[in-house]
């Protein structure tokens, strides 16, 4: 199955550091491949080295890609993540 | 090329005195330009196992300064260390690494930098200083991997070019030592302060050194040849054709003003009066004990043994200590030799390699809140005695080559001189009923750096053999400032009135005992201190070897009397700017 969503990054500080460890901590657990893209380039969203080389700032458009198993869980909760900022509101 | 370039003065804190003039060197472990490391084939897997190992070990240090910080609680270092953590996990920096060395036959080092560069280009597009912040951590990590790394990826200090104008974030004191004066011409830095051990060594070694100066500035101009001047705290960058031909000349002054003083430096340290004040020699390096002999030194004061393992990153075993005391004490013929057993800590740090036996005891000496007030020295030998034991037999074993003596530092209580004397007596039986000969007497001297020594002085005067008085260390815990920092360096006095009052009461009590009581500290090589401290009693000076032809010049321009008196006057004053006043006015000539 795969999934795509797009999401917009809300926090004011981008994806930086926090964000970025806090997405590849939530996908720990599942099992499906996400990949995130950020104007051209597509990355592996288990990556912090990846993410952070988006430099995606505060209302970046980024797109979800999920595919697996368990895309539709791993979609959702990217979603709320972004959506409560990565707890930084 | 060249017509664009404009000089420019930048002012700094003087460090080491001189006049440095060459060319520009970035060091550090990172941002080096590193060549284009090709590899062939069959050395890919070695070099994928290198990094595997880099990789492992800097985790081990990650998560052993996280468990330190859990402890202190500090949850945000907690949660920094913990993404660095995971950076180390992230695919970019494992397979995707390993996969990059297979592809472009690589070196590591070179794979990295390059990793480094894409981040930094990327960021640096955007124009936010935050979003450039992060890359902070990414370089943070690397730089600990690269670490890790070295010894193989990283220029040494010892293989500089010629004229070489260092240009660092900080240095640190095994490094320095490396640095060689024929080829280093300068040291410029951004941290650093007057007494730092890198300083020291700096001034030993007669190269100049300027710190407070922004490095990170320095990078993004376009750089051809630098001016230091370590006398004024000046760095002069890109300098136009007359400035360089006064500063040539005013290097050439100085040079031939040395060598004046050089020239007499086979007389004694006598003052007008008759009154010999015996000059020893400072070491870090057995190499040097060649020019030291040149320098009419009475012998090595202080050889600051620790060294020995400092730059070799290793331990040296008992047979290599062994041979090298043997050959100084040889190469003195009968005058003395004082060893400083290893000294380790404080900003000290050893920079062991990660599979060396000795390497773990080390582990949290580096993250003491308190590293100047930690376990240091004496106290980290008297921890872990076997490496202590070695060193002292060692030295009985080539006592009877010469006249070896022992010195211990930082003691801060009666007991620990009680306590490294019983290990003595201990080899000295266990040696001898081998057959080994040993020195019938081996003096045992104790350090005055710490204010509890000082003030106890009487009594340690009566367990020891000797006394020396490190002044670097003694001013800093007397007055409570920090050596290192720019910000206490007004306070950092070595004429402070409690200084004197205090090398006044050892010299007295070393008296009373009818012992031999040695200065050494970098206030003995200073001109305006030298008639001060003969005034307060100092007989003994040890000084870094080139010092020695300045600390002779000076005391054969002094009568006893008036250091006497001088040293009286200086009694009087209560607070350090006008003691120093004073001393100005008294002690030009």
């Amino acid at each position: 199955m795969i999934v795509v969503r797009k999401v917009k990054v809300k926090n004011a500080l981008g994806l930086h550091t926090r964000p970025a460890a806090a997405i590849v901590k939530l996908l720990q657990p599942l099992k499906s491949a996400v990949s995130f893209t950020y104007k051209d380039e597509t990355i592996n969203a288990r990556s912090i080295m990846s993410i952070l080389m988006l430099a995606a700032k505060k209302n970046s458009q980024i797109t979800i890609t999920a595919e697996g198993a368990d895309a539709e869980l791993a979609v959702r909760r990217l979603v709320t993540a972004f959506e409560e900022e990565f707890g930084e509101k | 090329m060249g017509a664009e370039r404009e000089e420019v003065v930048l002012r700094g804190l003087p460090i080491s005195k001189g006049i440095g003039i060459g060319f520009p060197v970035f060091f550090s472990g990172l941002d080096e330009d590193v060549s284009e490391g090709v590899i062939s084939k069959k050395e890919i897997e070695e070099e994928i196992v290198r990094y595997r190992f880099a990789l492992a070990r800097s985790r081990e240090d990650v998560e052993k300064l996280q468990k330190a910080s859990l402890h202190e609680g500090t949850p945000e270092i907690v949660a920094i260390l913990g993404t660095h953590l995971e950076m180390m996990q992230d695919p970019l920096l494992t397979s995707v690494m390993e996969e990059k060395i297979r592809v472009r036959q690589q070196k590591i080092e070179t794979v990295f930098f390059h990793l480094i560069e894409e981040y930094k280009q990327r960021f640096s597009i955007l124009q936010d200083i935050y979003f450039q912040e992060r890359v902070r951590d990414i370089v943070d990590v690397s730089r600990r991997i690269l670490n890790h790394l070295r010894p193989f990826g990283k220029v040494r200090m010892s293989e500089m070019p010629h004229n070489s104008i260092i240009l660092a974030q900080e240095l640190v004191p095994s490094e320095t030592i490396e640095a060689s004066s024929a080829t280093v011409s300068a040291f410029v830095t951004a941290a650093g302060g007057i007494t730092s051990h890198a300083a020291i060594i700096a001034r030993a070694k007669g190269i100049p050194y300027v710190a407070n100066v922004d490095i990170k500035m320095l990078k993004r101009v376009d750089l051809a040849a630098i001016i230091v001047d370590g006398s004024q705290g000046i760095v002069i960058i890109n300098p136009t054709r007359q400035t360089l031909k006064k500063y040539s000349e005013v290097k050439r002054q100085h040079a031939e003003k040395y060598k004046l003083l050089k020239s007499a430096t086979h007389l004694k340290g006598e003052t007008i009066d008759g009154y010999e004040i015996r000059i020893f020699a400072n070491l870090e390096n057995p190499k040097e004990m060649d020019l030291l002999n040149k320098s009419g030194a009475a012998g090595v004061g202080l050889f600051r043994s620790e060294y020995l393992f400092l730059s070799n990153r290793r331990f040296p075993t008992e047979e290599e200590q062994f041979e090298i005391y043997k050959r100084m004490a040889r190469s003195l013929r009968g005058r003395p030799l004082v060893v400083r057993v290893f000294d380790i800590g404080g900003d000290k740090k050893p920079d062991l390699l990660p599979e060396e036996r000795d390497a773990s005891r080390f582990g949290n000496l580096g993250e003491e809140m308190n590293p100047a007030l930690g376990c240091r020295a004496i106290r980290f030998l008297l921890r872990y005695p076997d490496i202590l034991e070695t060193q002292l037999r060692a030295l009985l074993c080539a006592s009877r080559f010469g006249d070896i003596q022992i010195l211990l530092p930082m003691v801060s209580d009666l007991t620990e001189i009680r306590k490294v004397r019983e290990m003595i007596e201990k080899i000295r039986f266990d040696l001898q009923k081998k057959g080994v000969k040993v020195a019938k007497h081996i003096p045992l001297g104790c350090m005055i750096e710490v204010p509890s020594s000082a003030l106890m002085c009487d009594a340690l005067a009566k367990e020891a053999d000797f006394l020396s008085i490190g002044t670097n260390d003694l001013v800093q815990y007397v007055m409570a400032a920090d050596r290192n920092n720019p910000n206490t360096s007004d306070l950092y006095f070595s004429t402070h009135p409690s200084i004197l009052r205090l090398i006044r009461m050892i010299v007295a009590s070393a008296n009373s005992s009818r012992k031999p009581v040695v200065l050494c500290g970098e206030s003995a090589a200073d001109p305006a201190m030298i008639p001060i401290l003969i005034g307060l009693g100092i007989r003994e000076f040890s000084v870094a070897a080139r010092h020695i032809p300045l600390v002779k010049h000076t005391i054969r321009k002094w009568r006893i009397l008036e250091a006497c008196r001088l040293a009286e006057g200086a009694l009087e004053y209560v607070s350090a700017p006008e003691l120093k006043r004073y001393l100005a006015a008294e002690t030009a000539r």
